[in-house]
Parts: C-alpha cells; sequence; structure tokens
C-alpha cells in the first residue's frame, strides 16, 4: 500500500507542479501574483470536457489533442488578459493587480456557469487508460501514470525551452533583472505577453488532464489556487525549480499523511510552509518584490 | 450572470408590486434563501425549481385564503453571514410569512435564528443539519426532509443486514455534517451488529478532487464496505477514482446518492457494489397520479428529471399551503399548531407528521444498490430499501439530554 500510496503523492504533485509552474514563471518575470491561474485551470478542464466528444472519443490520441487544444485555449485568453488589461497596470500598486486578477476570477467563473451550468461535469476517460497494473495486493491505477508521464514530459519541454532557446534566455534575463534587459532592449512586452501565454497554457493542460480523474465544475479554481500557492511559497515565488521540488513535497506529504497521520495531513503541509517562511523570509531566490 | 437577472427580475417585481398596492398588501410573501452560487449552486437550484412549481400550482388555483404566493428569491452565496443579513432584511422589511430554500447547514442555523427571533415559520427542505431539531430549536422550526442523522442511521440499518460484511471503514468530509454522519452511523451500526469491526475513520476536506490517498488509506484497512459521508464533486472523484484503484473489486461503497449525484456520474458510474442513500429519489417513491404530473410538469420546465432536492422542495411548499388554508390565517402560532398537529399527503409518502418537540417531520430515507434501467438516461436505483422517518429519529429524551449537554 505503500507503494501505490507514493504514487497518488507524486501524480498529485506532478499536477501541483503544473500548476504553480505558470504561477512562478508569471511572479518572477511581472511580479503579479494571478489569482485567476486557477480559472484558467478550470476553464481547461471545461474545454477538454467539450472537445472530448468530438475528437476521437475514446482513444488515447483523441483525449491528448483534446487537452493540447484546451492549453491554447487557455492561453488565448490568458494573452487576450494580458494584452488587455494587466498590460496597463504593471508596476502599479499590488492591490490594483490584485483586484484586476480577482475580477477574472468571477468573469471565468460566470461565464463558465453561463455555458456549462453549475453542476458537475464528467470527462470520460480514455478507454485504454481505465483499469490498474494489480501486482499482489496493490492496485497500481493506470491513468495517473499515465498523467504523471504526460507532466514529466511538459516539465523536461520546459525545462530544455528555459535553458537552451532564446525565448528561455529572455525569460532568464527577464526575470533576474527586468530593468537591465529593458536598457539591453530586450522588448519588455513581448516576454510578458509570452510568459503569459505559457503559463495560462500549462494550467489549461493540467486541468484538462486531471479532469477525467474526478468531476468538472466551475469551483475548481478555488479549490487549485490555494495549494498552487502553498507551493509557490514553498519553493520561493519566481523560482521554477523550486516549485517542482515543493509541488512534489506537498503532494507526497499529503498522501503520506493521510496514510500515517491522518488527523495532521493537511497540518503538515502548513507547517512546511511555515518553516519555509521563517527560514527564508523571502523564499528561496531571496530579494524583495522589485 | 444569471443572479444578475434574478437579482432584476426580483427587482422587477418588487417595483411592480410598489407601483400596484393592491396586489402587494395581498400576496403572501415567502422568503427564499439559498445559496444560487458557492458550493450550494447546482442543489439550490433544483430546491427553487421545484418550489416555483409548487407555488405555480398553489396560485393558479387562486393562492392561499385568495392570495397569491409571492417568491422573494435571496442568493446566500452559501455564506452563513450573508444568508442571516437577507433572512433579516425579508422579515423586518418585507415582512414575509415564511422562510425557506436554505441548501448550507451553516446558513440554515443562521436563518434559523433569525426566523426565531422573529417568530416566522421556517420550513427546511435542503440543508438538514440536526443542530436544528436539537440545539438551535425553536417552535417554528419545521424539517420537512430526514436530517442528517437519520440518514446516517439508515445506513446503518442497512448495512447491518448485510451479514457478509464484517469490516467497515467510515469516510467522510472534514466538518461538522461529516463527522456527525459518521458518528451517528458507527453509533448505531455498534449496536445492531456488535461483531463488526469498524476501522479509523478517514476524513477529507470538502470538495477534495484528489481522493487516491484517501481511497488507499481507506483500502489498506480491507473492508468490506465504506460508508462515506461525501457529496457532490468529492463524491464523483471518490467513485471515479475507486473505480481505478479496485475499490469496486475488493469492497462496496454505501454512499449518498441524491438524484443529482446520479446523473453526474452517468455512465461513469461502477455497475455493482455501489449502495446509494437518497431523499427523494422519484423513482422509488410510490408512483401515484400527482408524482406523475410533477415529473411531467418539472421536465415541461425544466427538462430534466426532478432530483430529490425539487421534490422536497415541491412538497414543502403544498405542505405550507395546506397549513395555512388549515389554519385559517398565516399567523405564525396557529400555522405551527396545525404543522403539529395535521398528517400531511406529500410526494414522498402519505400521512406524514411533524414532532412538536423537534419540529421534525417523519419522512422516511431511502437506501438501494445502483441499477441501468433503460428507461431512465442516467442510473438508478434498484431494491431500494424505505426506512420509516420514525425508526431514524431520535426519542425526545436523547434529544432532551443532547440539548442539556449543549446548554
Amino acid at each position: 500500500m505503500i507503494w501505490v500510496q507514493l504514487v497518488n503523492g507524486l501524480m498529485e504533485g506532478m499536477m501541483l507542479f503544473l500548476i504553480a509552474s505558470g504561477l512562478t514563471l508569471i511572479f518572477g518575470v511581472s511580479r503579479i501574483v494571478n489569482f485567476a491561474h486557477g480559472s484558467l485551470y478550470m476553464l481547461g478542464a471545461f474545454v477538454t470536457y467539450a472537445l472530448v466528444p468530438v475528437i476521437a472519443p475514446g482513444t488515447v490520441a483523441g483525449f491528448f489533442a483534446a487537452v493540447l487544444l484546451a492549453g491554447l485555449v487557455t492561453a488565448l485568453v490568458g494573452v487576450a488578459f494580458e494584452m488587455l488589461a494587466l498590460r496597463r497596470i504593471y508596476g502599479a500598486d499590488p492591490l490594483m493587480q490584485l483586484i484586476i486578477t480577482i475580477a477574472l476570477v468571477f468573469i471565468i467563473r460566470d461565464a463558465v456557469r453561463w455555458i456549462w451550468g453549475a453542476n458537475s461535469q464528467m470527462v470520460p476517460m480514455p478507454d485504454a487508460l481505465m483499469g490498474a497494473l494489480v501486482i499482489g495486493d496493490n492496485y497500481f491505477p493506470i491513468f495517473p501514470f499515465v498523467i504523471f508521464g504526460a507532466g514529466l514530459v511538459v516539465v523536461l519541454a520546459m525545462i530544455g525551452a528555459i535553458r537552451f532557446t532564446r525565448a528561455g534566455i529572455l525569460l532568464r534575463a527577464g526575470t533576474d533583472d527586468r530593468g537591465m534587459a529593458g536598457l539591453l532592449g530586450i522588448n519588455e512586452k513581448l516576454i510578458f505577453t509570452g510568459v503569459f501565454a505559457a503559463g495560462s497554457f500549462l494550467a489549461g493542460l493540467a486541468g484538462g488532464m486531471a479532469a477525467p480523474y474526478g468531476d468538472v465544475n466551475y469551483l475548481l479554481d478555488t479549490t487549485v489556487i490555494v495549494s498552487a500557492f502553498i507551493v509557490c511559497v514553498i519553493g520561493g515565488l519566481g523560482n521554477l525549480y523550486g516549485a517542482l521540488a515543493g509541488a512534489m513535497v506537498v503532494g507526497v506529504t499529503k498522501a503520506m499523511g493521510v496514510m500515517y497521520f491522518p488527523r495532521l495531513s493537511m497540518v503538515l503541509i502548513f507547517l512546511i510552509m511555515a518553516v519555509v517562511l521563517v527560514a527564508r523570509s523571502m523564499g528561496r531566490q531571496g530579494g524583495p518584490a522589485r | 450572470m444569471l443572479e444578475n437577472t434574478r437579482r432584476i427580475a426580483v427587482a422587477l417585481t418588487m417595483a411592480t408590486a410598489l407601483t400596484a398596492p393592491a396586489f402587494a398588501a395581498d400576496a403572501l410573501k415567502v422568503g427564499y434563501v439559498t445559496g444560487l452560487t458557492g458550493a450550494c449552486a447546482p442543489i439550490s437550484e433544483d430546491g427553487l425549481n421545484g418550489t416555483k412549481i409548487a407555488v405555480q400550482e398553489i396560485n393558479a388555483r387562486g393562492g392561499v385564503l385568495g392570495r397569491q404566493i409571492e417568491l422573494l428569491v435571496r442568493d446566500s452565496q452559501t455564506k452563513p453571514e450573508e444568508g442571516g443579513k437577507q433572512a433579516r432584511e425579508l422579515a423586518a422589511a418585507e415582512k414575509v410569512e415564511l422562510l425557506t430554500g436554505v441548501c448550507s447547514s451553516a446558513v440554515l442555523l443562521a436563518v434559523n435564528a433569525v426566523a426565531g427571533e422573529f417568530k416566522i415559520p421556517h420550513s427546511a427542505i435542503i440543508g438538514s443539519t440536526q443542530k436544528a431539531n436539537i440545539e438551535a430549536f425553536h417552535p417554528y422550526f419545521w424539517q420537512t426532509q430526514a436530517n442528517a442523522t437519520m440518514e446516517a442511521i439508515a445506513a446503518a440499518e442497512y448495512v447491518a443486514k448485510k451479514a457478509e460484511w464484517k469490516r467497515i471503514t467510515p469516510m467522510g468530509y472534514d466538518y461538522e455534517w461529516g463527522h456527525t454522519s459518521v458518528d451517528a452511523f458507527v453509533g448505531r451500526l455498534k449496536e445492531l451488529r456488535p461483531d463488526i469491526e469498524i476501522a479509523n475513520p478517514v476524513f477529507t476536506k470538502v470538495g477534495e478532487a484528489n481522493m487516491g490517498p484517501y481511497i488507499t488509506a481507506a483500502l489498506n484497512s480491507q473492508p468490506d464496505a465504506i460508508f462515506a459521508a461525501v457529496f457532490g464533486g468529492g463524491l464523483v472523484s471518490l467513485i471515479r477514482q475507486g473505480e481505478s484503484f479496485g475499490m469496486f473489486k475488493r469492497s462496496n461503497l454505501v454512499t449518498l446518492l441524491t438524484v443529482d449525484t446520479l446523473q453526474s456520474m452517468g455512465d461513469a458510474m461502477p455497475k455493482e457494489r455501489v449502495f446509494g442513500i437518497a431523499r427523494a429519489p422519484f423513482f422509488a417513491l410510490d408512483q401515484t397520479p400527482e408524482l406523475a404530473a410533477f415529473i411531467d410538469s418539472y421536465r415541461a420546465a425544466y427538462n430534466e428529471y426532478p432530483t430529490d432536492w425539487a421534490i422536497n422542495g415541491y412538497d414543502a411548499m403544498k405542505f405550507y399551503a395546506e397549513a395555512v388554508e388549515k389554519a385559517g390565517t398565516t399567523g405564525a402560532d396557529a400555522v405551527m399548531k396545525v404543522v403539529h398537529e395535521t398528517a400531511f399527503d406529500g410526494l414522498r409518502g402519505k400521512a406524514l407528521k411533524t414532532r412538536a418537540f423537534d419540529g421534525q417531520m417523519n419522512v422516511p430515507a431511502y437506501v438501494g444498490e445502483v441499477n441501468f434501467d433503460p428507461a431512465f438516461p442516467f442510473p438508478t436505483m434498484k431494491n431500494v430499501e424505505i426506512f420509516a422517518g420514525d425508526s431514524l429519529m431520535f426519542s425526545e429524551e436523547v434529544i432532551q439530554s443532547m440539548r442539556d449537554a449543549a446548554k
């Protein structure tokens, strides 16, 4: 059972990382805490719900195609939001940023309720991914393994892009020292929009991939955003590798906690967060927000 | 967006009421406080839809004592402080003569306090916390459905009959309702079947999407059945993820399966080993002409089958209208006297009675087995056992001792 529980924890960690990575990338570059990130996750889940019955239903390829498209749709929504609203308030009072991103939370929530209604919806799981590997007494569900693998591919692609592509270099430059990057003639606006698109894409992707595992409802936004923030805080806001470590720590701690310290499982996570906050008061990357 | 339209509609109704004083004086105002947004949204809407059909029928035949019923709907956003404020406004400014519609337990207690203060009858149709019957009870409170402990006790009675089940793991949402349900279930089951071994309960946060770790922990004690006081999105996650952990090969699940959950699950519902507790499953009720007529009007109006919440809303509004007719007045004391002395016929059974001691109506609880009936586009239940309300209710002595303990 302990191995099954480890798989549970790693899979939850991977989902958390996909969400938190976008949140942390966006913060790293633009210093904006995007409360609407969970809404993009929720939107991705609903778009997947709409697309799955249309694209080769029941097949694994059809499912992942639907998830990719959902990611693209949320990326477009993210870009539109960045260009229409956020772009005007970079450097403004953080309270202003808070209000605008929270406004987006409500807009997406009401739009989703208007289109799909308030009831929970189901995304069918691809037939091939149902069921479990039975090893002795242990059932290892197939779907979480596949999701973990797919998440790993996304993570490797993301890390590769950040390390080795020009876009990645610009992004790192923007995160390290925005002012200097601007002085060197790098188009800041392009970086911001690009990061927002990438972050929104990841959120939509995560929402779509997780959709068949539970239900899809318009309250997923706030459910997800809190855990994503915890992950970012543990990892240090703006620090991608920190978020990866944070996500795995949260996922595995929660799963093991449920098994061995059922009354403490949530407390443990907040405890870790508190310890990290005290130990490094500005997050792992250090330095006050610029 | 929907809320806004609704708010405008309410505002318009009030505006017309102001310009037509004769109508305003005449209408019997009912304050309907419900969670149209927030966690309660899906079931709140169903309850309101059922209530609306009852109001239409009552008004079409001339209203109550010649007065048309006017529903004043408020969205509590599933927040107790908001619901309490709205109930107060409805009581003080609108002079409503009935409060109803509340979904969440916390909001229910807030609204119930206002009802007690203003001496307005308050009928509970969705939110079902037994606290309103016990510690927070006042003589104007009226519970027209099985309360939370009654449902858990019905589940225990059902589980006790399964002689082959020797080990049970309880699960629940980690808040008041989840804990009282688990306690009531375990308490009754231990009485009925001392031989059953009950594992440590597993509690999850409300609406948990990733049930995997909890399922693994629950299955770790190798139970013959899992009792889960869980609903909504978390329940759907529990069933869907449970499938891939072999829950329905190694164990059985007993949980709340109201019609909305059955509809949401659809084809994803496991074919066997799932047992459901329900409040008003239309397919398992007495198939009377009244029920058939209600199902028809409901489907015509909303294009879906009525859920448990819709039937409760409909029944409760009909009961209230009948009580007012019989009392010959809307005066709260006279109406409540009739409520406590009359046997009501509803869609959920005939001659339902309300106990004055705690305002609990002896409505039944339903427990059955998941079934795929080709007549319906979603799973239903078969071999549904109906547990009479009286056998599930705490005795007056028990309630009195609980009230004393709470003081």
